[in-house]
């Protein structure tokens, strides 16, 4: 029975493990990208100084995953950034999310 | 003023070959409109944002974006944006964009549809006045 039930406890662990682990993102690869393409505007640490830009650092990350995808699709219709996130990968698109969302917060949930 | 100041026959003809004369560049056009756009741009008046006022606004933003880690639940499922200390002029752009259909979040459009450009901008003064350290980054 307890072998039946470590057998059991084990094959959820695994595929728990499996399915957290499909979706990660990389932020060091995201970093590298946000040299190429981000920076110039958004700040390495996605920290913008331009009041037009929006700061990024800390940011949730499924919802930059999410504004990076429509503009990708054209759901969000943004000259600069449909040519900024129009090339990149699906992959690359969740590694910038995963590394902005691990910058320093700037910004909070403010009542 | 060399035109002016020219009264010789040479002089004449010299302003007949339009050597003197030359119409303004499109550059110099220009750079005349860069200097004078934003001086329009003020006298129009993009309302100044009062943070007190702003302050007061905030009911049907604060059940979203003042609730550390919640999440959208309509259309699709993620993180509501955190905007405590963003460019105030950024979250103005956001809320017009929303308001003119060129973002398209329902909830937000519906927001924003009702919001004066000096509600936009009180608003964008209180999120955009920066936050306290102590509230929560998540």
């Amino acid at each position: 029975m307890n072998k039946a039930l470590s057998t059991l406890f084990a094959v959820l662990a695994l595929g728990f493990g499996a399915a957290t682990s499909a979706g990660a993102a990389d932020p060091s690869a995201g970093q590298a990208k946000v040299k190429e393409v981000c920076q110039a505007c958004h700040g390495l640490d996605g920290n913008s100084q331009t009041p037009d830009y929006p700061k990024l650092g800390g940011q949730r990350q499924d919802y930059l995953a999410k504004a990076l995808r429509d503009y990708k699709s054209g759901a969000r219709k943004n000259p600069i950034m449909a040519g900024m996130a129009g090339p990149l990968s699906a992959e690359d698109l969740d590694n910038l999310a995963a590394y902005h969302a691990a910058q320093p917060a700037v910004l909070v949930a403010k009542h | 003023m060399r035109g002016l100041a020219c009264a010789s026959r040479a002089c004449v003809a010299k302003l007949d070959n339009r050597q003197s004369f030359k119409m303004p560049s499109l550059k110099f056009i220009a750079a005349v409109l860069a200097l004078v756009a934003p001086g329009l741009a003020w006298a129009q008046g993009a309302p100044n944002g009062d943070t007190e006022a702003g302050a007061r606004k905030t009911p049907m933003c604060a059940g979203c974006h003042g609730i550390p880690g919640w999440r959208t639940a309509y259309p699709e499922v993620y993180g509501v944006p955190k905007i405590g200390g963003q460019h105030s002029a950024y979250i103005v752009k956001a809320l017009q964009a929303y308001k003119s259909g060129e973002r398209n979040h329902p909830s937000m459009k519906a927001i924003a549809a009702n919001l004066s450009d000096q509600d936009m901008a009180d608003l964008a003064a209180y999120y955009g006045a920066a936050p306290a350290r102590t509230a929560s980054n998540k």
